[in-house]
C-alpha cells in the first residue's frame, strides 16, 4: 500500500460510519481509529520485521538482527541493560586473541559494536543504542546467552 | 543412542517426550519463549533455553534460535512434537544441515505428504483408495455428467478456489446436475472471482478413521491399529478411541494393509499416521498421511503398550523398531477426550490463571497435562489443556472410566469443554456407536455445514 492509497483509504473512513478500521496483510497491519466521528487519530502503522527465513548466506553486517532490547534497572538507579536479541554464542572480540570491543569504564557510541553473539554460524554484532559509559559486562567470552539474557549494564552519557 | 535432545516443543507434549527422554537415560533440553518461563517442560527438562519473545514466529516457529539452542547445548537430536515444526520440510532439512537428528520422516516424504495433491497422486499410483472425483477442474456440463456418472450419485461440486461452504452443491441425482453446476459456478464466480468447480464423490455421513504406522531405517514397517476420530468440531477433534466401533476384522484388516501401501509407497521412517474417510457401506478413502507423532497416540499406548515416543526416538537413533507386527496385539478399549481452555458457549479461547486445579486418577486412567494449581495459560498457543485417557477391558467399562474422570476433574479459574466431553460420554448414539464427522453439530445447530472433511 503506497502513500496515495493509504491517504484514499483514510478519506474513504472518515467519510463512512465506522468508528475504526483494522486492515491486515502478509507484513502489514494497519489500524485507523476515528475520534469522536470528526477527526481522524493518527494511523497506528506497524511493519513487523519479516519472519526471518533461516539466514544461510553470512551477513555483510549485522543490521538483520534485532536491536538489543534496552531497559533501564530499577536497582541501578540510572543505568541501561542490554539483554541479548537472540540465542547464540557471546564473543568479547571480533576475533579469538584480538581486543575486545569494549572494557569497563570504556565509553561507546551509540551504534558501535558491545560484542557478538554467534547463531548458527552467524556472527551478530550486537550494537549500543546510546552513547554511554560501560559500567559492568555480564557476560563471559564464549558463554552461551539466552533470549534477553542481560550482557552489558551502561551509564547513559548526557548531553 | 542420543545422549542429549532438544525438545522443540511446549505444554503436554514437551513434557511427554521429556519423560520418554527420562526413560531412556537421554538427557533433556527444553526450549521456550518468555511466555512460558514458568512452564512444566522448562522446570522437569535437564537445561532450559529461552529463545525468543512470546509470539511463535519469533520462538517456537523461529528455526534459527531452535538450531541455536541446540548448538549452544550440544543436543545431538531435536523432537519437534506435534504443530510447530513438526511438519517442516524446510526445518527438517536445515536440521540435516546442522548436523543434528530430526526425530520424524524424511524432509522428502514431510513435503511430499504436505503437498495434499501429490499425496494423492502418489497413494493413487500405489494403489491405495482415494475419493473419487475429477482429475482437476471440470469444464462443462457435459463433462460434469460423465464424472458423476464414473464416480456415482451423490457428489459434491466444489469451488477450486473455495472455502466456507461458497460454490459448494451436493447433486444427488443426474437431474440435478445441470442446474447445480451452473449455480455452484455462479456462486463460485461471485465468491473467488474464478467459477472454477471440480467433483468428488460426496460421503453423507462419513467417520474419520486414522492408521498409526511406525518404520525404521532397516526396512520394517507395522501398523498399530486404528484410532477413531470422527468427534471433531470444525475438523478439531475431541474425542478419540480404539478400536473404532465401525470396523469388524475383515475391515480392519483391509485398511491396515492400505495403511502400510501408503507408508511404504512413501518409504515412510518413523511414527506416522494414515488418514481415512469411511463410508457407511465400508468403503474407505485416502485423505491425508500425518508425518508427525499425534495428540492422540496415547489411545494407540493405552491399547497396544507401546511407547511410541520411545520408540520415535529409537528409530531416529537407527535402531531396528523394537517389535514385530506380530507382536502388537490390542487390549481392552482407550478413549482420549482433549481438554481444551475455551468458552463452553463461543468456543473462544479462555486463558488465565489457573486456580483450583484437581486431576482425576484411578485404574485405567492416563491425564497428560503441562498444568497445575496457579499455572499460567497464556493466551499465545494451543488451547488444549490437558488429554484425558480412559482405558478398560471393553468400551463399555473405558466409557464409564472417563465419565467418573471427567466428574473428578477440577479446573478453576479459566473456562474449560470438560461439560461438553460430559454430555459427549454421555450421549446415547455416541455410546452405541452411532455417529459420523458430523456428530456434534447436534450440539452446535448453527455449524451444519455442507461437506465432508
Amino acid at each position: 500500500m503506497d502513500h496515495k492509497e493509504l491517504r484514499e483509504l483514510i478519506e474513504i473512513i472518515s467519510r463512512s460510519n465506522f468508528s475504526s478500521f483494522e486492515l491486515e496483510r502478509e507484513g502489514f497491519k494497519l489500524k485507523l481509529v476515528k475520534d469522536d466521528g470528526v477527526t481522524i487519530a493518527a494511523p497506528a502503522i506497524s511493519h513487523p520485521a519479516p519472519t526471518s527465513a533461516l539466514p544461510v548466506e553470512p551477513r555483510k553486517e549485522a543490521s538483520g538482527a534485532a536491536p538489543a532490547p534496552v531497559e533501564t534497572s530499577a536497582a541501578d538507579e540510572g543505568l541501561v541493560e542490554v539483554a541479548s536479541p537472540i540465542v547464540g554464542t557471546y564473543y568479547e572480540a571480533p576475533s579469538p586473541g584480538a581486543d575486545p570491543f569494549v572494557k569497563i569504564g570504556g565509553r561507546v557510541g551509540k551504534g558501535q559494536v558491545l560484542c557478538i553473539v554467534e547463531a548458527m554460524k552467524l556472527m551478530n554484532e550486537i550494537e549500543s543504542e546510546i552513547d554511554a559509559e560501560v559500567v559492568e559486562i555480564l557476560a563471559s567470552n564464549g558463554q552461551p546467552v539466552e533470549f534477553g539474557e542481560p550482557l552489558f549494564k551502561l551509564r547513559p552519557l548526557s548531553g | 543412542m542420543f545422549r542429549k535432545i532438544l525438545i522443540a516443543n511446549r505444554g503436554e507434549i514437551a513434557l511427554r517426550i521429556i519423560w520418554a527422554c527420562r526413560e531412556l537415560g537421554i538427557r533433556t533440553v527444553a526450549v521456550h519463549s518468555t511466555a512460558d518461563t514458568d512452564s512444566l517442560h522448562v522446570k522437569f527438562a535437564d537445561e532450559e533455553v529461552c529463545i525468543g519473545p512470546p509470539a511463535n514466529k519469533d520462538s517456537y516457529l523461529n528455526i534459527s534460535a531452535v538450531i541455536s539452542a541446540a548448538e549452544i547445548t550440544g543436543a545431538e537430536a531435536i523432537h519437534p512434537g506435534y504443530g510447530f515444526l513438526a511438519e517442516s520440510a524446510h526445518f527438517a532439512e536445515v536440521c540435516r544441515e546442522c548436523g543434528l537428528t530430526f526425530i520424524g520422516p524424511d524432509p522428502d516424504v514431510i513435503r511430499m505428504m504436505g503437498e495434499k495433491s501429490e499425496a494423492r497422486r502418489t497413494m493413487k499410483t500405489a494403489g491405495v483408495p482415494t475419493l473419487p472425483g475429477s482429475e482437476g477442474l471440470v469444464e462443462g456440463a457435459e463433462d460434469a455428467h460423465s464424472i458423476a456418472e464414473r464416480v456415482g450419485y451423490p457428489v459434491l461440486i466444489k469451488a477450486a478456489a473455495g472455502g466456507g461452504g461458497r460454490g459448494m452443491r451436493i447433486v444427488q441425482t443426474p437431474e440435478e446436475l445441470e442446474p447445480l453446476f451452473d449455480a455452484a459456478r455462479t456462486e463460485a464466480g461471485s465468491a473467488f472471482g474464478v467459477p472454477d468447480v471440480y467433483i468428488e464423490k460426496f460421503l453423507a455421513e462419513p467417520r474419520h478413521i486414522e492408521f498409526q504406522v511406525m518404520g525404521d531405517t532397516h526396512g520394517n514397517l507395522v501398523h498399530l491399529f486404528e484410532r477413531e476420530c470422527s468427534i471433531q468440531r470444525r475438523h478439531q477433534k475431541l474425542v478419540e478411541e480404539s478400536p473404532s466401533t465401525a470396523l469388524d476384522e475383515d475391515l480392519r484388516g483391509r485398511m491396515a494393509a492400505a495403511a502400510l501401501k501408503a507408508a511404504h509407497a512413501a518409504r515412510y521412517v518413523n511414527a506416522g499416521t494414515v488418514e481415512f474417510l469411511l463410508g457407511p457401506d465400508g468403503e474407505f478413502f485416502f485423505i491425508e498421511m500425518n508425518t508427525r507423532i499425534q495428540v492422540e497416540h496415547a489411545v494407540t499406548e493405552m491399547v497396544t503398550g507401546i511407547d511410541l515416543i520411545k520408540e520415535q526416538i529409537r528409530v531416529a537413533a537407527g535402531e531396528p523398531i523394537s517389535f514385530t507386527q506380530d507382536d502388537v496385539v490390542s487390549r481392552g478399549h482407550a478413549i482420549e477426550c482433549r481438554i481444551n481452555a475455551e468458552d463452553p458457549e463461543t468456543h473462544r479461547p479462555s486463558p488465565g490463571r489457573i486456580q483450583a486445579f484437581h486431576l482425576p486418577g484411578g485404574p485405567g486412567v492416563r491425564v497428560d497435562t503441562a498444568c497445575y494449581a496457579e499455572a499460567v495459560i497464556p493466551p499465545y498457543y494451543d488451547s488444549m489443556i490437558a488429554k484425558v485417557i480412559a482405558h478398560g477391558n471393553t468400551r463399555g467399562e473405558s466409557i464409564l472410566r472417563m465419565r467418573r474422570a471427567l466428574e473428578s476433574f477440577v479446573v478453576e479459574g479459566i473456562k474449560t469443554n470438560v461439560a461438553l466431553q460430559q454430555r459427549i460420554v454421555t450421549d446415547e448414539d455416541f455410546v452405541r456407536g452411532r455417529f459420523s464427522t458430523r456428530f456434534l453439530e447436534r450440539y452446535q445447530p448453527e455449524s451444519r455445514e455442507v461437506g465432508t472433511t
